[in-house]
């Protein structure tokens, strides 16, 4: 375990004190911020607008599905392409360097140096992710809003990250290119995303009810809604379990290759 | 403390290393000499177990490198060819990283941390990036990083290749200075290297051992082949003749330079003095004669020629050097 925070914390270090992270995180608090606030005007306009037609009557809008999950899935969407960038130079550059020659002939196992590896890209991860908390958390200055959903919207968002992340450590774990490593990770992002769409595609109802189990944006959307589901929780943790099981027996087998 | 018995590597039909067997003891320092290819870097790396071998068994202290990778990789510092160092590591931070990976606890990690520094004189530049210093320092940050859990053996691949004389001196002395407290592996194509840090050398060619012995077993090997360079003022000509009909005299070359023979003999001392008196006695007007003993440089030739026939004292020592360097400049 010891072997896993040390190779972990290097690592995190590495990642979150370089130029790339700093013009990665800069670039989406850019966007972000842009987006939200015009994101928040388009809520007070319509809220206005409902008001005067419910003439103070009625529920009004939902501040969480008008501005938080519009902001959310902008998040979502600049994760899927930010996430890789951070993670390709995990192992690629390791490899590039020759530095993996330190881990491998290192009292360590392959198991530690991937879990060591995930958690410093997922520490990363998460740090950007707290950046785009900052946001819906600034609205409290302005009303009161629903913690509830907004909690459990990040808690699925945070293990959507993870996700990402085990995906690009896989996809990093296998080149000693870092662009193609973002590619592959990239490739296998947006894969995840359209595994769900093969519902369509199917008649079967068995294979219909696989396919939406696979779906990423099924699991995703009840976290949005606001419950946290066992199907959820299993469904992100086994995506992050295989990559980490995939990038164990890569690490591993370059012992035996 | 190192046991490698039928050590095998091949990839596809082209064999890396063949069948090595080899023994280092406690404490010794043995060089691994061998050609550019030879398969130093494969063996090196399958002791670390860094790779594993295609059959054959590698033991480091009692512990098989197979079974019980972890165990033998608490026991091994290795400096590989590139100094595995991250650049935009400070060297201190870099070695206190690379100690607690190789599960220092934290109560001993400054002292041996400061040990390191001390060892490898880097104490002056442990506060700067890696990246920002030369490649000598590199190359001694590398062998810090080998020697901060204080490990009981010491595999170095090549430390001294692409360094300045001054630098490669400098490493060299440290290599002599850890002999003692380490076992020491050191591979090299760069022979003085050897004859100036090793006690035992280990030659392989194209992965398969060619010799292995202390060096003065070595020398002591070859010594049945010795070589006279004379130099006569009168009737060069005849005298070459004349001597290859000698007892002991396996075979005599004509120098490029005038009234100047090479003489190889087999034997040992009285064949030198035979060959003298058998000059001056026949009046030829011996101005020069000076024994050669071989250095490693000629054992390593010998040893690394590829299609040398049965009969090699035969051969020149120029062609054979010649066969040689082709050799090499084909591999290259």
């Amino acid at each position: 375990m010891r072997a896993v925070w040390v190779i972990a914390c290097r690592d995190f270090r590495a990642l979150a004190t370089t130029p790339l992270f700093f013009v990665i995180s800069g670039m989406c608090a850019l966007i972000w911020s842009f987006m939200y606030i015009r994101v928040l005007d388009a809520f007070s306009k319509m809220s206005l607008q409902m008001a005067f037609q419910a003439r103070g009557q009625g529920q009004g809008l939902s501040l969480h599905f008008e501005a938080f999950v519009k902001h959310i899935s902008l998040v979502n969407f600049l994760l899927i392409i930010a996430i890789p960038a951070l993670t390709m130079r995990l192992f690629s550059e390791e490899k590039k360097l020759r530095t993996y020659d330190l881990l491998l002939t290192s009292p360590v196992t392959a198991t530690q140096i991937t879990l060591g590896k995930f958690l410093a890209g997922f520490g990363a991860a998460t740090v950007l992710l707290l950046i785009s908390l900052l946001y819906p958390l600034s609205t409290t200055f302005l009303t009161d809003i629903q913690w509830g959903p907004l909690w459990t919207s990040y808690l699925g968002l945070w293990l959507l990250v993870g996700a990402y992340v085990a995906v690009g450590v896989f996809a990093s774990s296998l080149t000693e290119s870092v662009m193609l490593a973002v590619v592959m990770a990239l490739i296998f992002n947006v894969f995840l995303w359209f595994v769900g769409s093969g519902v369509d595609a199917v008649d079967n109802s068995l294979w219909k009810g696989v396919f939406e189990h696979l779906s990423l944006g099924e699991h995703f959307l009840s976290f949005i809604r606001g419950n946290i589901e066992l199907a959820g929780l299993v469904f992100f943790f086994s995506i992050i379990s295989l990559n980490c099981f995939l990038t164990q027996r890569v690490v591993e087998s370059s012992r035996w290759r | 403390m190192i046991e490698v018995n039928g050590l095998s590597k091949s990839y596809g039909p082209h064999h890396a290393v063949r069948d090595l067997n080899f023994k280092i003891d406690k404490g010794e320092v043995v060089g691994f000499l061998g050609p550019n290819g030879a398969g130093k870097t494969t063996s090196m790396k399958i002791i670390t177990g860094y790779m594993a071998p295609t059959s054959g068994q590698v033991k480091v202290a009692g512990y098989d490198v197979f079974e019980d990778p972890v165990e033998v990789k608490k026991r091994i510092g290795y400096l590989p060819e590139t100094p595995p160092v991250y650049g935009d590591m400070s060297v201190k931070d870099y070695l206190r990283f690379v100690a607690r990976l190789k599960g220092v606890g934290s109560s001993d990690l400054d002292s041996k941390l400061e040990d390191a520094l001390k060892k490898t004189h880097l104490q002056e530049v442990q506060g700067r990036l890696i990246q920002n210093l030369s490649k000598g320092f590199r190359q001694r940050v590398g062998i810090a990083q080998a020697i901060v859990s204080n490990p009981e053996v010491l595999i170095l691949d090549e430390p001294t290749v692409g360094l300045d004389p001054k630098q490669v001196a400098e490493i060299r002395e440290l290599i002599n200075q850890l002999k003692g407290q380490h076992t020491i592996v050191l591979s090299t194509h760069i022979l003085s290297e050897v004859q100036a840090t090793c006690e035992k050398v280990i030659i392989i060619n194209q992965g398969k051992i060619v010799a292995q012995d202390s060096l003065t077993g070595l020398s002591r090997r070859m010594s049945g082949s010795q070589r006279l360079t004379v130099k006569v003022r009168r009737n060069f000509e005849q005298l070459s003749t004349e001597l290859a009909e000698q007892d002991g005299v396996v075979h005599v070359e004509k120098a490029k330079m005038k009234q100047q023979l090479y003489v190889d003999l087999t034997g040992e001392e009285d064949q030198i003095e035979a060959v003298a008196s058998y000059i001056v006695k026949n009046d030829y007007g011996l101005i020069e004669l000076q024994s050669q003993d071989l250095s490693l440089e000629d054992i390593f030739l010998k040893l690394t020629s590829d299609d040398l026939p049965e009969n090699h004292e035969k051969e020149s020592k120029e062609e054979l050097l010649e066969k040689s360097q082709k050799n090499f400049e084909g591999r290259v």
